[in-house]
């Protein structure tokens, strides 16, 4: 590993050609997957990495590198080449290192590299199991990869982090076949902490019911009505819709270059007044949480949005540049490879006042999306999709119905004035959220909401 | 540091695997891109990747580092004995002794590399000058890209099999935003290839600012069922969603599409569609991750299904021969290559000509969570064209494309003969379906 001195002599190659800022990421990751097939172990894999990403910053320029040669030369290489891309004298100079003790706020009680493989074998078979309750589903499938990153940040602001995390996240996913018709259940849990998480929060049999019920229910399932529709939003992974349709807009790396429809728009309404929402990668062994961000800045609760007024953005030191603001702790990447920017961590609409009985008895003729799996937003436009796994009619205040092939569509600015009702039952839910520095484990989450209208598209018509 | 790979097969056989192998990875690359005529980003890499693999009691283990020294050997052999060991499944372990003959050719094309990127920026200065006076609609040119790589890899296993190849592209890319009023639009645009000479950077601006200002004012159709065209790209989309059944570990677990479809209409009889990655472009390849050559063939022709897509372990258990398709990752997955669908003879404009009322759909968003690719379901946003009286008219947006694929397929009408040029892992032309359901307003 890389002495002090050596990273003093990394940095000042790294800013003779005037850089104003520089730092060095180390990063060495231990992680292990299992799966389960019908009853069987099916692959064990175990994968170790080691790396190292420079980055030099002059003005609004950035300029990044990385390599698996962390060794001094290696390192030392890496910041002439990319010095090089400068030209001007040195005028940043390091002469001093302090190590910055990071406080560990996610604990890991029994870290999954030190639990008994056979133990998580056990537990993954139980899932796998719970999924076979009908001669229907046809295939079943249980897994979990967890991971170890140690990572080291020196910059010139003179200090040296030394962080570690642990990450695991299990998945059940199961095909249900009636016929000619095929569909899909998949649930996939996960936090910043060992094993006990899953001993202790995930009760893998009744998820694994619940994943194989959800399969089955679809294929009963007609297709989806389409037009535009009031449309309540189950709670949960439900949030992915704020995440995609407002969360994007609200990075750094999009605000500062005016390419967010959101630029411009702080203190102003942007939501219906029912709607407060955050941002907060502190939540204790959260998903989404860090103990610092990629620039070494603590993690933070960040309000988003408050009754519906536009409160603060996402943002990193560089893009802060063009925007004269601070970071807030929001610079993430997947890992070395990635230069970093500005990112969520766990970002979720608070809680309201409605029950979500309420909710639905409020709604005369609309669709109930239980749960969605996914979507994606032009942050420039604001244009949104999301795909619905799970959704129902709902007629006369009830739910009837399952209906699949549904997704909805929108501008994000719009459909946050639409929100007409916000439940009290929040929850959060387990993602990948994939940009450009990389593909990152974030938490999505709202209690259970009504869009007064969107619009929805499916194969069955109108909706009657 | 290099990796000694005579000593992790010496070790490997010494504790007894049946046999092993190693792919090795390395790539160089270099990336920029401006903002407002200043770079904003600058990357270069260097970096690799090793993945070994070792059969052990029958069973396979598997085990990937990007840290390697010189206990890097031994640290494997371990990995994959506490791998193997708790692997419970019968499956056909197999690795590969080797095709009788690999078409090998030389792709590496070293002008690529040896560029000045300094040379690149400014050139990245003069598309986005050109694209921002292409219309003075352009409200922002959100970035102008460059990237070029260096690829190499290799495979080598115990039975003495060692595969080669390297590759050098680059590619091209830009952002743009057109504005009218209110409304915003973006357009995007990628060029890849291996030889420097081939990029127009006039066409180049040209199209992507095109991209995004032919979108502005686009409004949302009456929801219904539309005869329906599809852009190459919009085709690959689907296609390759429809395809993706065609791994016969989906057809042994009964979760895909074309259960006892083989030599069985899967299509209608206009589509065939050929399978073949050796053609020289930035997706050329000789032989799949285990080793197995590749070879040019049919997947679908006039309608039928010619064949499912192998790795090792599904064709011995099905008793055929592999097919070159084999991804290795935490287990080895068959993945499709580049497909090309076979043109037909009409022009675009005279597949069109007849269509009283229809749409032209150009781009599909939200593959990721609107396409169910086992059921065949799909519901997704799109833009594209109405087409009114056999002409390309108002443009949409915001609306939504829903059906099945198997019925997409089914139902195709015309294939015309505009084969997109575009680099891009499916070659297509445009394809024109009987109905599709859009929604609107």
């Amino acid at each position: 590993m890389l002495s002090k001195k050596q990273a003093i002599e990394v940095l000042n190659a790294a800013l003779k050609t005037g850089g104003d800022y520089a730092e060095i990421f180390i990063q060495e990751t231990h992680s292990s997957s299992y799966s389960i097939e019908n009853g069987k172990v099916e692959a064990v894999t175990d994968t170790v990495g080691l790396g190292a990403g420079i980055r030099i910053l002059k003005e609004l320029q950035s300029v990044y590198g990385y390599t698996n040669d962390v060794s001094k030369n290696g390192l030392l290489a890496l910041a002439n080449s990319l010095s090089a891309s400068y030209s001007g004298k040195q005028t940043l100079f390091i002469d001093n290192l302090k190590v910055k003790k990071v406080k560990n706020i996610h604990p890991h009680l029994r870290p999954h590299a030190e639990v008994d493989p056979k133990e998580i074998i056990a537990y993954l078979k139980k899932g796998e199991e719970a999924m076979r309750i009908s001669p229907k589903i046809v295939r079943t499938k249980s897994g979990l990869s967890h991971y170890n990153q140690y990572n080291t940040l020196i910059n010139s602001k003179g200090f040296i982090f030394k962080d570690e995390k642990e990450r695991g996240r299990a998945v059940l996913m199961c095909v249900a076949i009636d016929g000619e018709k095929i569909e899909t259940g998949h649930n996939a849990p996960g936090a910043s902490a060992g094993f006990e998480f899953f001993e202790q929060n995930v009760d893998i049999v009744k998820l694994g019911k619940e994943t194989a019920t959800s399969a089955l229910t679809m294929l009963e399932a007609k297709e989806c009505p389409s037009g535009k529709m009031p449309v309540v939003i189950g709670n949960g992974f439900g949030g992915v819709i704020f995440h995609e349709a407002c969360g994007h807009g609200l990075e750094a790396s999009a605000v500062s270059k005016n390419l967010s429809v959101f630029a411009g728009k702080l203190g102003t309404q942007v939501a219906s007044k029912l709607v407060t929402a955050y941002d907060d990668g502190t939540i204790v062994n959260a998903w989404g949480s860090n103990n610092i961000d990629d620039e070494g800045n603590k993690t933070q609760k960040t309000v988003l949005i408050e009754n519906g007024i536009l409160k603060s953005y996402l943002i990193d030191d560089f893009n802060g540049r063009r925007m004269g603001m601070k970071g807030n702790g929001a610079c993430r990447r997947e890992s070395y490879k990635f230069e970093p920017t500005s990112r969520m961590s766990n970002t979720f609409i608070a809680n309201g006042t409605s029950t979500p009985e309420e909710i639905i008895k409020a709604t005369k003729l609309g669709l109930y999306a239980k749960s969605l799996n996914g979507g994606s937003v032009n942050p420039a436009t604001g244009e949104f999709n999301f795909g619905c796994s799970e959704a129902y009619i709902i007629r006369d205040g009830k739910i009837c119905e399952p209906v699949r092939g549904a997704s909805l569509i929108g501008s994000g600015a719009e459909i946050l004035k639409h929100i007409d009702m916000v439940g009290n039952d929040l929850e959060r839910a387990q993602g990948m959220c994939g940009a450009s520095s990389g593909s990152i484990p974030t938490d999505v989450g709202q209690p259970t909401i009504r869009v007064d209208e969107i619009l929805v598209g499916g194969n069955g018509g109108e909706l009657k | 540091m290099r990796f000694n790979e005579k000593k992790f097969f010496e070790l490997a056989l010494a504790n007894k695997f049946e046999a092993a192998d190693v792919s090795f990875s390395h790539s160089k690359s270099t990336s920029c891109s401006i903002f407002h005529r200043e770079v904003d980003s600058l990357t270069v890499s260097d970096s690799y990747s090793l993945t070994a693999r070792g059969i052990y009691n029958g069973k396979f283990g598997t085990v990937a580092v990007s840290k390697i020294d010189k206990d890097t050997p031994q640290f494997l052999v371990d990995s994959i004995i506490r791998s193997a060991s708790l692997v419970e499944t019968n499956n056909p372990s197999i690795i590969y002794k080797g095709s009788e003959k690999y078409h090998k050719k030389n792709v590496f094309n070293k002008e690529v590399i040896s560029s000045d990127i300094n040379e690149k920026i400014e050139l990245l200065k003069k598309i986005e000058d050109k694209i921002r006076a292409y219309d003075k609609r352009i409200s922002e040119v959100a970035t102008v890209g460059y990237d070029e790589s260096f690829d190499e890899s290799s495979l080598s296993n115990s039975y003495g099999l060692k595969l080669k190849s390297k590759m050098a592209s680059y590619a091209f890319y830009a952002e743009v935003a057109a504005k009218e009023g209110d409304e915003v639009k973006t357009g995007f645009k990628v060029f890849v290839s291996l030889d420097p000479k081939e990029f127009d950077m006039d066409k180049f601006a040209e199209e992507v600012a095109k991209d995004a200002i032919n979108k502005l004012g686009g409004t949302q159709c009456k929801s219904k069922k539309y005869p329906t065209v599809l852009k190459p790209n919009c085709v690959s989309a689907l296609l390759r969603a429809y395809l993706s059944n065609l791994d016969a570990e989906e057809v042994q677990k009964q979760s895909s599409l074309f259960i006892g479809k083989l030599h069985q209409p899967v299509a209608s009889k206009k589509l065939t569609v050929i399978e073949n990655n050796l053609e020289k472009n930035v997706f050329y390849s000789y032989y799949d991750d285990e080793g197995v050559a590749m070879n040019k063939k049919f997947l679908i022709k006039k309608g039928n299904l010619e064949t499912y897509i192998y790795t090792l372990e599904t064709a011995a258990k099905d008793g055929v021969e592999p097919t070159g398709n084999g991804v290795v990752g935490a287990k080895v997955k068959a993945g499709l290559g580049c497909i090309y669908v076979k043109p037909g003879k009409k022009s675009f404009n005279e597949m069109i000509s007849p269509i009283k009322e229809g749409v032209y759909i150009t781009e599909l968003e939200g593959l990721h969570a609107g396409m169910n690719a086992k059921s065949g379901n799909f519901s997704l946003q799109a833009q594209g064209f109405m087409i009114r009286d056999g002409k390309l008219a108002e443009p949409l947006s915001l609306i939504t494309v829903a059906g099945n694929l198997v019925e997409v397929f089914n139902s195709i009408k015309e294939i015309a003969n505009d084969v997109s040029l575009e680099m891009s892992q499916t070659s297509s032309p445009s394809i024109l379906i009987k109905k599709l359901a859009i929604s609107g307003k």
